[in-house]
């Protein structure tokens, strides 16, 4: 619970900027949210989220930016999109997640989550390198990093034989190109 | 003439007059008693309509006109019913003027009760302050709050921020009144709308426990007016309405979000629940039928609008009704009373 969740919070004194940023970069209207939970009823991972992905659309409407940075949801969201492919009103929740997590990160907020920051970068830093996700080296430098070096190991040969990993990393032919597409996103740092 | 094909119809609002058309325009006598100087009952206070944003007084003034071209549409205003007398199959109903002077007597062969609502006494609550805090009021003194500003009088002045709150009675057993009033979530949707295009810079609050908006176009309507006009819709059933500083704040749980909220506002708007008025009990018993634990109007079995032999109900008196749907309710108990009179 952060600052802006103060008890009890005064619903005039609100910033509605946040609100209005998301609708312009993310071409999503939390008012058209009815509160229905369907988001959360699907998502994947709201048993372990801090805020579900209802509560999060309530607290953009707060405009409860420093808890919407700061919370655990944020690291823990995979994306699957089951949430805006079941929302009746079609607000794009995926594209609200990305939009906070890179509000979050560019201003270096901390999260409990290190792992996960480290995933996104390493996975990142691999299509900057080959183009491409190499998940073989992926995993192993994730490993590394981690000092788990047997996580998930043993999904490996059942992995190989049904050919969903990669064992050595394939480059794309036009990674300059892919290079140049970097330079212009300050997503991630290069590791 | 001996008024067994008279129908005489009890309140001059939208739904008695919309029985007394059509009454007259089947061919028969309709007189109409209003206790009032003059016809329009709730409609006639009102300042918009939903769902299609509608002046009522258009609607109303249509339909006066039609009253009023009808030669067979008696008008009596500002007399109320006496005693009424039934023998060989009509009333005899005695009339006596308002202000006191002044007797009538009709008889007639149908009687339409058409006595409408009026709202709940929200001082009940004291933790809303109604009846305490002037700028504490309910939503048909805030209908008459959008004709004053609507003509330019910006007194009393103009909130910057507004808080209507519904369900002020309804949908509470501690208070007797279990039922849901069916037309406040509308008419607050309305309200909140109308108060946004009047003065978009101000913020507007609803509270709610749910909004229902069972209606052909209602929840577009209701939509609409969170979607395009920005009205916030806060869940919850605020629990006190506290002074500071020249404001009112408003306490209340986010209950989407599980935590306290607060609001400050310069008015609160308490939409009360729908009650029968003031004497439609006592025109029950005159008329022989019978009423619920709350005292509104109850149907025969299978006869929806029929309160007894040759007495019929439209509008509020029987349960809380929009204008549309009063309006339907006249033009059944019209067809009624019609139908008995074309079989005798």
């Amino acid at each position: 619970m952060h600052s802006d969740l103060n008890h009890p919070m005064r619903l005039n004194n609100y910033d509605r900027q946040l609100q209005e940023e998301i609708k312009l970069t993310c071409c999503a209207d939390v008012e058209l949210c009815m509160e229905c939970g369907k988001c959360t009823g699907g998502c994947s991972n709201a048993h372990i989220f801090d805020y579900t992905p209802r509560k999060i659309i309530q607290l953009i409407k707060m405009g409860a930016q420093e808890t919407l940075l700061n919370m655990d949801s944020l690291w823990i969201c995979v994306a699957c999109h089951l949430c805006v492919d079941r929302c009746p009103s079609g607000i794009n929740i995926p594209r609200i997640m990305d939009y906070l997590r890179e509000k979050a990160y560019h201003q270096g907020i901390p999260n409990r989550r290190d792992k996960v920051r480290l995933f996104h970068e390493l996975m990142l830093d691999s299509i900057r390198k080959t183009g491409k996700v190499s998940e073989a080296q992926l995993i192993i430098r994730y490993n590394l990093a981690t000092r788990q070096y047997f996580n998930n190991a043993d999904l490996a040969p059942r992995m190989l034989i049904k050919g969903k990993l990669r064992p050595f990393p394939v480059k794309v032919k036009k990674i300059k190109e892919v290079r140049r597409m970097f330079t212009k996103t300050p997503v991630s740092k290069e590791r | 003439m001996n008024g067994s094909k008279t129908a005489l119809v009890i309140g001059g609002g939208i739904a008695g007059i919309e029985g007394a058309i059509k009454i007259a325009q089947a061919g028969y006598p309709v007189v109409i008693v209003e206790k009032q100087s003059r016809l329009g009952g709730v409609v006639a206070q009102l300042y918009g309509s939903f769902p299609r944003w509608e002046d009522p007084r258009v609607l109303l003034q249509h339909k006066i006109e039609q009253v009023e071209k009808s030669d067979r549409i008696t008008v009596l205003t500002g007399m109320t019913v006496k005693t009424a007398v039934k023998e060989d199959g009509f009333f005899t109903v005695d009339l006596q003027a308002t202000g006191g002077a002044g007797e009538k007597q009709v008889k007639a062969g149908a009687v339409v009760l058409a006595t409408g609502f009026e709202m709940f006494d929200a001082s009940v609550y004291g933790e809303y302050g109604y009846g305490i805090y002037p700028n504490v009021i309910n939503s048909l003194e805030f209908e008459a709050r959008l004709r004053e500003w609507n003509s330019g009088r910006m007194e009393p002045a103009v909130p910057q921020s507004i808080a209507f709150i519904k369900c002020v009675g309804s949908r509470d057993r501690s208070k007797g009144l279990p039922y849901c009033s069916k037309i406040c979530c509308m008419y607050t949707a309305k309200q909140a709308g109308i108060f946004k295009d009047m003065f978009p810079n101000a913020q507007a609050y609803v509270f709610y426990m749910d909004y229902r908006a069972a209606g052909k176009e209602y929840e577009e309507f209701t939509r609409s007016v969170i979607e395009t006009k920005h009205v916030r819709y806060v869940r919850g059933r605020p629990s006190k309405v506290l002074p500071e500083n020249g404001r009112l704040i408003i306490r209340a749980e986010d209950t989407l979000m599980g935590v306290p909220v607060e609001v400050e506002t310069d008015m609160v708007v308490l939409a009360a629940a729908i009650v029968p008025s003031r004497g439609t009990a006592e025109l029950a018993r005159l008329f022989g039928i019978s009423t619920d634990q709350y005292g509104f109007l109850e149907s025969e079995s299978f006869n929806p609008g029929k309160g007894g032999e040759r007495v019929f109900f439209a509008g509020a008196c029987g349960f809380a009704v929009e204008t549309q749907g009063a309006q339907y309710q006249g033009a059944a108990a019209a067809a009624q009373a019609v139908a008995l009179f074309n079989q005798t």
